[in-house]
């Protein structure tokens, strides 16, 4: 047995920043919650608090110049966690105004002593501690400084063996305050507007004794409190450990609902594969990614759905929303002008957990990205490429859309390159036959298997995708004009001569 | 819609009559308008003890002149001096304005006084978190009236 301390850890009840702060708080440390007013760090505060505190372990929340209490429990009260039935006997609000009114520390800090000492809570907050900052810099007068004031206040909760946090403003005036390093976690919150969209996030600056996800992480405010989505980590947590309990690449095929589709990818689509269905508006995408789903649950294997497109009423959308309704399919269909990846991901990642789903389909990527704020979208390709790794390592087979435009001169299967990040590849085109269009379809790459390399035609009716024959009959069909192959055309000036001989 | 609009309605009708009650309690002999002026300051400043931890003095202080101003429109007569910033002077010319009437005028007054004030602390931080931080008022009541059975 070690004999070295153990730190308990705290669960915040902030959903997502468990995860993010290494596994929760340390017990007994000091904290500084950071931001530009409005970022959200009362409310992360609060919700800390309410989750935390008990009649057994207390919290005492101190306020000081910064938001009227009045005020504060005003708005405060508007979120879900805020458990009335706590005040007074497991929360205690303590307005320190008038002792920081003095500019004398001293003072402020015999009556959070006092508190303390009558109280004896488990939880400290001082809300907002720029107040005391600003003020003692007017004041020089105090009989301690601040730092002294910090460091002894810092030295005296956790001898009173209290978490605490401090919330205030000052990373963004001064990085380098005495304050910072006193402090054992440092969680700093932001809020970014871009173009005409808001968005929130929460780092790790500093944890002690812990490691932290790194890295920017967004966050969304709403009825509920605070939901922090940490960036997705296939490394991590989630990966790792999922990968080994999933069994290896390709042992077991999915049939994908298109008949003779499963021939062509040498018996089905591979199961965890990811599959990219790429093609130009309107060849399919959609159809044949409900067909996928469609399939898995004739078979009992539920789906997830991240739809972006806006879809017309037609036979085999129906089939979709009656599978959805009937709760055989899970949808998430987010529009907020906010979105991360990352959000989506983790409300995925909940979602095919809850339902058990094997079959996820993103419809579209091109969709996907619109519909991410405008922040995010620079680093869309990196967001993706963790995206599907979180999902190859729950195990799930995932196919997603993709937008193509139709060029005749490039053979391209997606605007992000995302084409090496899947396992395997369908594309779908146009092409041009006696001034029609119709539509072909091959299978461009499966991973670690056998597949065919055919080109063949495929039409959409009533009942879904019918795939015909190979194209033998033409040739340069991927540049757009296709000719007809040698073979057949002597073939067909045969047919027509004998036609004309018997005329 | 209608039976909750009601049930807040016989709520708050119900704690009225407790802080009446509670100021009735308080006072040592009702026909006596000073002791009802005592008593109403007395229930304040325990109002106020129980606050000011909360939402600090200026806090406490800002709802309580605006709660004179309002009870002044139904008793025109509690002219209370206010721009004075002390509030022992303040607490004392409301006595003074209480002493002068009746004792039944006065007890409406004090009533009238607190009920302005709990009730405009309610609109502002909610009905049950005000409660919740004001029952040991009322809870004295309780135990005072206990009392008064088991004597």
């Amino acid at each position: 047995m070690s004999n070295k301390v153990t730190i308990h850890r705290l669960s915040t009840g902030v959903p997502g920043l468990d995860a993010i702060l290494g596994g929760g708080l340390p017990e007994f440390s000091f904290n500084l919650i950071t931001g530009p007013p409005g970022s959200g760090k009362t409310t992360l505060a609060h919700q800390i608090m309410f989750a935390l505190a008990t009649r057994e372990k207390p919290a005492l929340f101190f306020t000081m110049l910064g938001e009227p209490p009045l005020k504060m429990l005003r708005y405060q009260q508007q979120f879900s966690f805020f458990d009335l039935d706590k005040i007074n006997d497991s929360i205690r609000f303590v307005n320190l105004s008038d002792d920081v009114a003095t500019g004398n520390l001293d003072q402020v800090q015999m009556h959070i002593t006092q508190e303390v000492e009558t109280f004896s809570p488990a939880l400290v907050f001082v809300d907002s501690f720029r107040s005391v900052i600003r003020d003692t810099l007017q004041q020089q007068e105090g009989a301690i400084s601040l730092q002294l004031f910090i460091q002894q206040l810092g030295v005296l909760l956790s001898g009173w063996q209290a978490t605490t946090f401090l919330i205030g403003e000052y990373l963004s005036e001064n990085g380098s305050h005495p304050i910072l390093t006193v402090a054992d976690g440092l969680l700093s919150l932001e809020q970014n507007v871009y173009r005409n969209s808001m968005v929130r996030k929460i780092q790790i600056l500093k944890m002690r004794g812990q490691a932290t996800r790194p890295g920017l992480h967004a966050f969304r405010i709403n009825k509920e409190g605070i939901e922090v989505f940490p960036a997705a980590n296939a490394r991590g947590g989630i990966g790792a450990e999922q990968l080994s309990s999933v069994a290896p690449h390709g042992q077991k095929r999915l049939a994908m609902g298109v008949p003779r589709l499963d021939e062509m990818l040498g018996g089905g689509l591979p199961s965890g594969y990811s599959l990219l269905v790429a093609g130009p508006s309107g060849s399919g995408k959609t159809i044949l990614a409900t067909a996928f789903l469609a399939e898995g649950v004739h078979r009992g294997e539920p789906g997830v759905i991240v739809a972006f497109e806006q879809t017309p009423s037609q036979s085999w959308v129906h089939t979709l929303y009656s599978m959805i309704s009937a709760g055989q399919i899970g949808l998430i269909n987010s529009r907020s002008p906010d979105l991360s990846i990352d959000e989506i991901v983790q409300h995925l990642t909940s979602l095919i957990q809850k339902m058990k789903a094997t079959r996820v389909v993103i419809d579209s990527l091109s969709g996907f990205e619109l519909a991410i704020a405008p922040t995010f979208r620079e680093d869309f390709r990196e967001s993706l490429f963790r995206m599907v790794a979180v999902l190859s390592g729950l195990g799930v087979t995932v196919l997603m859309t993709s937008e193509l435009e139709d060029r005749y001169i490039d053979l391209r299967f997606s605007p992000y390159g995302s084409a090496f990040l899947t396992d395997a590849i369908i594309v779908q085109r146009y092409i041009e036959v006696e001034s029609c269009l119709q539509r072909v379809m091959a299978v461009v790459k499966v991973r670690a298997s056998v597949h065919s390399t055919e080109i063949r035609r495929f039409e959409i009716t009533e009942d879904g995708i019918i795939i015909g024959d190979p194209v033998t009959d033409y040739e340069g069909i991927l540049g757009g004009q296709p000719t007809r192959t040698k073979a057949s055309r002597t073939e067909d000036g045969g047919n027509r001569d004998e036609q004309e001989g018997t005329q | 819609m209608e039976n909750t609009a009601t049930t807040i309605t016989t709520n708050s009708e119900s704690h009225r009559e407790s802080i009446r009650s509670t100021l009735i309690l308080r006072t040592v002999e009702v026909s006596d308008a000073s002791a009802v002026a005592e008593a109403t300051v007395s229930t304040w400043l325990q109002m106020s003890s129980l606050l000011t931890p909360v939402i600090g003095a200026r806090g406490v202080d800002v709802i309580f002149r605006r709660s004179l101003y309002l009870t002044a429109t139904s008793f025109p007569w509690l002219v209370v001096i206010w721009d004075q910033g002390s509030n022992a002077a303040l607490l004392a010319s409301l006595k003074l304005c209480l002493v002068g009437h009746s004792a039944d005028e006065a007890i409406e007054a004090g009533y009238t006084l607190l009920v302005t004030f709990t009730e405009l602390l309610s609109t502002l931080i909610g009905e049950s978190l005000s409660r919740s931080i004001l029952s040991p008022v009322w809870a004295l009541q309780a135990s005072v009236s206990e009392q008064e059975t088991q004597s």
